[in-house]
């Protein structure tokens, strides 16, 4: 055959893969670098030379259609789970997201104040004239004039200053005064110039004609590990949970990210805040998950069982209606079903005349995630089961029947065990999806209505994944990461066991027959 | 047992043998039917009440007209068109890499036997077994870390939620697609591969082309997956009212308001339903076959 000749388009692809690929490799790891992160400079660094290799290769073929999934795949999907377990041992959330470097340097800048006695100097923006370093000319109080930039203080010689009638500096020998526009022009500059004065007070700029002084309150010191307050000399030492405390028990913000081993996991057993909640939210996620897998297997395989028979017309017209909840966008489809549950609003109460506030009761707000879900998921298990219906071996059906099995007996003894056994495996997956179905919580009921104990954070409908989700973005209460990640963790434990389990059951169950 | 069936299908039943035996079935397929279509109707009925009031609708408006849909697309602070339009982009580019990265890893899972080739199997199913949403927090957090140094691959950046999404390609369609593959005889690459063709050539002109039915199905239930996706969508975009895509950015315009967006919302649900459900109705037979080919293979 001809068309096997030609090479050139598959090599102008890889040209141009490659290229892009090392050119945005080289673009990016030095800036990742700079900001210190490291390890994803290095993995890009890894990561890059392993696909240049393998394209560049001429064996590698295999690798060829395999690495660049998984390069993806260990920085998006293996990464975050590692990652994920390591959150869950540290303290990381709001107040505890710097490293301890970074917290102390925080704590130390957020402690200038300015002295009580005045501190506050007159000022005019100038440049070196040879060096051009941005430098403020500061009146003293005795009324000398001081020159300061990022290295320190000068005072300047009497002769070296020009002031007009009103005692405006007019000019000053050895530095260019800056117009208005020129400062505007500098205004970053200016803001970041810290001008040091003795061992650890600065002046700073204010506005446009003042600079002031301000000190620090605080003071660290690294071989002891401490924090003093210079003014009261309190000592504050770190404790085991990343904060600075004194002996009297006050805590320096911000603190910083650190270990805190199983904390988080005994935690959510152990306080009050967490463990009713957790239990409750855990019950509800077994029970959301085997009653939507079972309520919508049931339907859709009752539908499909009562619309398969042979003689049944419009079968076709049934089927491409019954699957419409299953092609419209879910997410829309389940916030329009909130509107229609909406207490005083809602189509479902109108309806029947009623007012039933069906989204503000722990009970009927289960009851109506579940209807939506069975609304939700037959459309899928009728597809499925109708398949796997047509899929029965006759020969089995009619030998039962020829033997006088009634109809029921056919059903429950040779049907349903048969497509019980075929769908095994995507019931199963169903069920592992269901499980963490943020959306069929959070959009319906938000989670709600709110667990009271629980501090405001879990709700009656919450499943893991949203309880999560609340944990660690709950707008207003704080963020708690590394909760919120050893939530994840358990559900994940929760979510595999179960799955390895059922699968090796149904593989055990399908070497059997 | 009938021994004739062919006679058996042009007899006409008896009224009694019809209501015994499918009149209740077509009961039951109706009122199915209607369950299933209960809150299209709605949704389509509100789209069309200008009055746009939840409390306030009837099943078939007094004075139908497309005020809620004007109210929609002049509504500055909640861009339908532009969530409308970031979800198609997204969506799109999603499930042609989600395509990709699956068509091509399952072509040498299937056709090369080399070494490492069960732990990389294997390796995929249990990696599967921690799926990306769980580890939302983690990946909200480190692309966070990542936009400091580039930003366009960080929160708020809908590449960031690509290549997210892209991390996840080699997941469960490389196995499926790697099912279908192995049913194509490997007769035919066998002589192609006598008649001088390479293996990026054997990919291209053979296997791709047999395999476009099953590339139609999982690129279209990616594409409408991405749509959909509202946990990680909304973490990593969520604080860009711009870069949203239609469910997050529906969700926020919905959310506590139902009594005064009801009637827009419908109108921009009923936008974003339609499409897919037609779609949805041309490929039926595809999907069906592409549902149940994981159930066959385990």
């Amino acid at each position: 055959m001809a068309s096997w000749s030609t090479k050139a388009p598959g090599l102008f692809v890889k040209i141009v893969f490659l290229g892009t690929l090392n050119a945005f490799a080289l673009w990016a790891i030095p800036i990742l670098l700079l900001h210190h992160t490291n390890l994803f400079a290095a993995y890009m660094a890894v990561s890059t030379l392993v696909l240049d290799y393998v394209f560049l290769s001429r064996k590698r073929i295999a690798a060829k259609y395999i690495a660049p999934g998984v390069v993806l795949l260990i920085l998006f999907q293996v990464y975050p789970a590692l990652y994920t377990g390591y959150i869950a041992f540290t303290n990381y959330s709001t107040g505890h997201i710097l490293d301890k470097a970074q917290a102390l340097d925080v704590m130390i800048s957020n402690s200038y104040q300015q002295p009580e006695n005045g501190g506050i100097y007159p000022m005019v923006v100038t440049t070196e004239v040879t060096t051009k370093t941005l430098t403020l000319i500061l009146k003293n109080p005795d009324g000398t004039y001081s020159a300061g930039n990022s290295k320190g203080l000068t005072l300047l010689p009497t002769s070296a200053v020009t002031v007009d009638a009103s005692g405006n500096v007019k000019s000053v020998q050895g530095f260019k005064l800056l117009s208005d526009a020129e400062v505007q022009a500098r205004i970053d500059a200016l803001q970041s110039l810290h001008v040091p004065v003795g061992k650890s007070a600065r002046i700073d700029v204010a506005d446009f004609s003042t600079a002031q002084m301000t000190a620090p309150t605080l003071k660290y010191d690294p071989t002891t590990d401490r924090v003093t307050d210079i003014a009261t000399g309190t000592l504050y030492h770190p404790n085991n949970n990343g904060s600075m405390v004194s002996n009297a028990g006050d805590e320096l913000e911000p603190g910083w990210s650190t270990n805190v081993g199983w904390r988080n996991f005994t935690v959510v057993f152990t306080d009050a805040r967490y463990r009713g909640p957790l239990g409750l939210v855990l019950g509800w996620t077994f029970a959301f998950a085997i009653l939507v897998v079972g309520s919508t297997f049931f339907m859709g395989l009752f539908l499909a069982l009562v619309l398969n028979h042979p003689k049944l017309r419009h079968k076709k017209i049934y089927r491409s209606l019954l699957i419409v909840p299953y092609a419209m966008p879910s997410v829309l489809s389940i916030l329009v079903w909130a509107g229609m549950f909406n207490q005083d609003l809602g189509v479902i109460n109108r309806m029947f005349g009623v007012s039933i506030p069906w989204l503000f009761d722990p009970w009927l707000a289960k009851i109506a995630i579940l209807i939506v879900q069975l609304w939700l998921g037959t459309p899928y298990m009728f597809l499925i089961a109708t398949g796997a219906i047509q899929a029965l071996p006759n020969d089995i059906v009619e030998a039962a029947e020829v033997d006088g099995a009634s109809g029921f007996q056919v059903f429950s003894k040779i049907k349903l065990p048969l497509v019980l056994l075929a769908m095994a495996p995507l019931l199963i997956a169903s069920f592992a999806y269901n499980f963490s179905n943020f959306g069929a919580i959070y959009l319906l009921t938000g989670g709600g209505p709110t667990i009271i104990s629980s501090g405001g954070i879990a709700g009656h409908t919450d499943i893991l994944i949203s309880y999560t989700y609340k944990l660690a973005f709950a707008a207003g209460k704080g963020s708690n990461y590394g909760l919120a990640s050893a939530v994840s963790f358990l559900n994940f434990i929760l979510v595999a066991s179960i799955s390895a389990y059922s699968f090796k059951k149904t593989k055990t169950a399908e070497n059997l027959n | 047992m009938t021994t004739t069936p062919v006679k058996i299908a042009h007899r006409r039943m008896t009224a009694m043998e019809w209501t015994r035996q499918l009149a209740w079935r077509h009961l039951v397929g109706i009122l199915a039917v209607a369950f299933a279509l209960f809150p299209l109707i709605w949704m389509a009925s509100a789209a069309f009440d200008p009055l746009g009031l939840v409390g306030a609708q009837k099943l078939i408006p007094a004075h139908p007209g497309l005020g809620n849909f004007r109210r929609l697309f002049g509504n500055v602070d909640y861009p339908y068109a532009i969530w409308f339009r970031n979800s198609i982009l997204i969506a799109g580019v999603n499930a042609i890499l989600q395509l990709a990265i699956g068509a091509s890893a399952a072509y040498a899972l299937s056709r090369f036997r080399f070494r490492g080739r069960k732990t990389t199997l294997l390796s995929i199913l249990i990696v599967q077994m921690f799926p990306q949403l769980l580890a939302a927090v983690a990946l909200f957090l480190m692309m966070a870390k990542i936009g400091e140094s580039i930003p366009f691959l960080g929160l708020g950046s809908p590449f960031a939620l690509i290549a997210i999404f892209a991390g996840g390609a080699l997941g469960i369609n490389a196995w499926m697609l790697k099912g279908f593959y192995d049913t194509i005889p490997s007769e035919i690459d066998e002589s192609a591969k006598v008649d001088g063709a390479s293996h990026a050539q054997i990919f291209m002109k053979i296997i791709l082309p047999l395999a476009r039915p099953i590339f139609a199905v999982i690129g279209l239930l990616s594409f409408i997956g991405t749509m959909n996706e509202f946990l990680l969508t909304s973490v990593i975009l969520g604080g860009n009212p711009h870069a949203i895509t239609l469910a997050v950015g529906m969700q926020q315009f919905i959310d506590g308001k139902y009594d005064k967006n009801w009637g827009p919302f419908a109108a921009g649900s009923l936008i974003a339903s339609i499409p897919v459900i037609i779609v949805f109705q041309f490929l039926q037979r595809f999907i069906v076959s592409g549902l149940t080919a994981g159930s066959t293979k385990g």
